[in-house]
């Protein structure tokens, strides 16, 4: 497993996520920016009102995942620290679900890194999302994630 | 040999469990021991192009080789964030 940059704070929890005390952890006084994601969950999914979702993870695997978004963000942006917490279990409207926040000399770096970490966290991590309604629940739809080819034999999985 | 498998989200609900223990044949793949799986869950069959596999928490090609004691998660699509 990649092991985590000092400093950095890669979880998977199912408390409450403490946004401020994170996006304060994150800062040092090189840093002239800390760019934050808050993704909470919505009171509505394609025109149904919602009443209430439940996260489930692979946990072992998600905060790998998770790591390696870090790492990568290390090498490719001009950043200081990185947070990434995901919240599992049953979360309420207007709760936070997941909450990444990056710090920075700079803020261009902390921004595309910010955007980086969120949208790669959707595509790769595996977490799941079910929605609940007045009327039932659904698995919320997902990407699949891209899987290298193992051996050199393998066909491609598609043309 | 024996490898774990894991099932999760919508998979585990269609499998009917999250965990099981699955005796395989030397040198099978990751595709044999879906087939094992699902031959008596023609629901979790038709999920088969939707879904991927992980070997030891890293996604694998379905030409995997399996080990004794491997651990495979079948993940439907991701739906974090």
């Amino acid at each position: 497993m990649t092991a985590p940059h000092p400093h950095d704070r890669i979880e998977i929890t199912r408390c409450p996520i403490p946004n401020a005390e994170i996006a304060r952890q994150v800062r040092a006084d090189g840093d002239g920016a800390v760019a934050a994601f808050d993704g909470c969950v919505r009171n509505h999914s394609h025109g149904r009102a919602t009443l209430y979702l439940e996260y489930e993870a692979y946990e072992s695997m998600a905060v790998a995942k998770m790591l390696e978004i870090a790492a990568h963000l290390h090498t490719t942006y001009a950043i200081n620290r990185v947070a990434m917490v995901h919240r599992l279990g049953r979360l309420e409207i207007g709760e936070t679900s997941v909450f990444i926040a990056v710090s920075a000399p700079h803020r261009a770096a902390a921004f595309d890194a910010c955007r980086y970490a969120i949208d790669t966290l959707k595509k790769t991590v595996p977490i799941w999302k079910k929605e609940f309604f007045a009327d039932g629940a659904v698995w919320a739809d997902g990407e699949l994630p891209p899987v290298p080819a193992q051996t050199p034999t393998a066909k491609p999985a598609s043309k | 040999m024996t490898v774990k498998v894991l099932y999760f989200g919508r998979l585990k609900e269609l499998s009917g469990s999250s965990e099981e223990s699955v005796e395989l044949r030397d040198g099978s793949v990751i595709e044999d021991l879906f087939s094992t799986c699902s031959a008596a869950r023609p629901e979790l069959r038709k999920f088969r192009a939707s879904l991927v596999a992980a070997r030891n928490r890293e996604l694998a090609a379905w030409d995997t080789p399996l080990r004794p004691g491997d651990e495979v998660g079948f993940l439907p699509p991701v739906s974090g964030g």
